[in-house]
């Protein structure tokens, strides 16, 4: 038994552990950190709708995607011998979404420190007791929040699709792991019920500790009944694979992720916000442009090769909506968004040191 | 409370402040007197924290402003010039957010912030929008910003800049009754300020150095004029150094 497990594979066991315990530990770093910092993502947050910009991108954005949502629906439900084998692909793999796409993290980030610079409240961020990450992070993370807020409209048309198949609810698959799941969705609205009224410190962990509690358990009751169980809770007779809707909101994601961070970082830099919303877009041009510059590109050159690797909607039309998951795209957003926010971090020292 | 030891802070070539020196004793009101460039904000600067100085040091309550930051800011409550504030927020939206930026939350902050609204009247306009107030208002509302986590030091940026002489009264009275339970450095090029508020101290400051310090009768006794405006004047003018 020992023998067949070599020293290579016990040595990648433990260096993944151990990268784990240091992202876990870096992790509850940043979490204890942003936690200190929750009336600043707060007020960041509520600045978004005090804003008319907010709700011009909300109404542009929304507009655009529901026309191409009613395209490609428009696709699945024709007669005859056309149709399309990728509905996601209609929505994000087209160049009227991203080229509307790329306007929206210039918007929504040019404000966030070109704004305070101008008017002077950044003095007021940088002599609160805070510091600098922290209210980088803060920024970043209700941007981010608003973000997600600009997706969840979307979530709308899943239904849409199901009308004409009705979710089925089977009153008799009550087990261990579908109480545990619905368990933990109790304990997640219970959680996003209490975010509202204000608290005191220890409640308002509590009160988080709680959310992250009902997430675990629903995430994990409900994989396990989803697998196990032979009889399911709830069961939606999907006409359409769902695993590529999932693919899409993640790349989607992490993918808005990168070029918010890219904003920021920008914002960061400079006094205006209009030159932080055109410089920002110049710059997120550099990962969207690439896959409209030659439509007729020998796929197997090298040059699309290097395109690839950065060509944001490449990656959405090739794999994302096709329910494949290229970990070397989320790596791409993920890095570039860290640096991105670790420049504005020392951007932000830097403003102390002139 | 404050000490302040061989201050330097250069921009590039220019020196703001060089070699600044000076000490404030706990509890007292001290006016930091200059022309416009003297260096008042930049120092003002270094000690919140804003800024980082070219060499010197300084301590607030003991603790080094340059290596234990966070901690120095928790003690200080600074009202930089020109007061900036966000106009999008309420009045009360804004001081329960500056409660939270330092470290005050639910209940705590919300007797908080009832007593600085209070304290600094602003009893009328909680509601209102900061973008819709007067001049003399917002200044108000900075200056509830400094007491919110009720810091044993104050550092105001020419407190009472723009406001009309009734605003001036009240804002004076506010200071001069916040000088009783904390430790205030307060800089202003008017000088009629520093007499009516009643400093302990005066430090004039005039191209980066420290051209005078110590109290007004001080001031006047050892340069021989009776008023400090001669004093001043005497200074900037012939950049003559009146050190006590």
């Amino acid at each position: 038994m020992l023998a067949a497990i070599n020293v290579g594979e016990i040595l990648a066991i433990g260096a993944l552990g151990l990268l784990a315990i240091v992202a876990l530990a870096v992790s509850a770093f940043l979490v204890a950190g942003l936690f200190q910092a929750r009336s600043l993502i707060r007020r960041e947050f509520s600045a978004y709708f005090l804003s008319p910009i907010a709700y011009v991108v909300l109404v542009v954005f929304l507009a655009v995607t529901g026309r191409l949502f009613y395209l490609a629906l428009e696709q699945l439900t024709t007669d005859g011998p056309y149709g399309i084998e990728y509905p996601m692909r209609s929505m994000l793999g087209d160049e009227r979404f991203w080229l509307v796409f790329l306007f929206i993290p210039p918007l929504l980030t040019m404000r966030l420190f070109a704004e305070e610079r101008s008017t002077g409240t950044l003095e007021m961020l940088m002599t609160a007791p805070l510091r600098d990450w922290q209210v980088v992070l803060s920024k970043y993370l209700a941007c981010f929040a608003f973000y997600v807020v600009l997706w969840l409209p979307t979530l709308i048309y899943l239904p849409v699709l199901q009308s004409s198949h009705p979710p089925i609810m089977h009153a008799d698959a009550w087990t261990a792991n579908s109480i545990l799941m619905v368990a933990g969705l109790a304990l997640v609205v219970l959680g996003l019920l209490l975010l509202l009224p204000a608290l005191n410190t220890n409640a308002r962990a509590l009160n988080l500790i709680l959310l992250a509690a009902g997430i675990a358990c629903t995430a994990v009751g409900g994989r396990l009944h989803y697998h196990r169980d032979a009889v399911h809770l709830l069961e939606i007779p999907v006409g359409l694979d769902p695993m590529p809707v999932l693919s899409s909101y993640l790349g989607l994601a992490l993918a808005g992720a990168m070029f918010l961070a890219v904003g920021i970082l920008v914002s960061s830099l400079v006094r205006s916000q209009m030159v932080a919303a055109l410089l920002s877009l110049v710059i997120s041009l550099v990962f969207i442009l690439a896959a409209f510059w030659r439509p007729n590109m020998d796929t197997g050159s090298s040059t699309y090769q290097v395109l690839y690797f950065f060509s944001v909607p490449l990656h959405f039309s090739e794999d994302f909506s096709r329910g494949l998951v290229d970990t070397r795209h989320l790596a791409l957003y993920a890095s570039v968004a860290v640096f991105c926010l670790f420049l504005t971090v020392r951007s932000l020292e830097s403003r102390r040191w002139r | 409370m404050i000490s302040v030891r061989s201050l330097t802070k250069y921009y590039g070539d220019y020196a703001a402040v060089r070699n600044v020196s000076f000490d404030v004793p706990g509890g007292t009101v001290v006016g930091f007197l200059g022309p416009n460039g003297a260096g008042k904000s930049t120092t003002m600067r270094i000690l919140a924290g804003y800024l980082t100085a070219t060499s010197g040091q300084a301590t607030i309550d003991g603790l080094d402003v340059f290596w234990e930051p966070v901690e120095v800011r928790r003690r200080i409550g600074y009202m930089p010039e020109n007061c900036p504030l966000y106009p999008e927020m309420r009045v009360k939206e804004y001081l329960q957010f500056r409660a939270g930026l330092k470290g005050l939350h639910g209940g705590e902050a919300r007797k908080r912030v009832a007593y600085v609204i209070e304290r600094c009247w602003l009893n009328e306009v909680p509601r209102q929008l900061i973008g819709t107030l007067s001049k003399g208002y917002r200044q108000r509302v900075g200056l509830a910003d400094t007491l919110i986590a009720d810091p044993p030091v104050l550092i105001l940026d020419e407190p009472t800049a723009g406001l009309d002489p009734a605003q001036i009264r009240e804002t004076r009275t506010l200071i001069r009754d916040l000088g009783k339970e904390h430790t205030i450095l307060l800089s202003t090029h008017i000088l009629s300020e520093v007499e009516k508020l009643k400093c302990d101290q005066v430090i004039i400051i005039n191209r980066g150095e420290v051209a005078a310090a110590g109290s007004m009768e001080e001031l006047a006794q050892r340069s021989g004029r009776k008023s400090l405006e001669d004093v001043f004047m005497r200074i900037v003018e012939r950049e003559e150094a009146v050190v006590v």
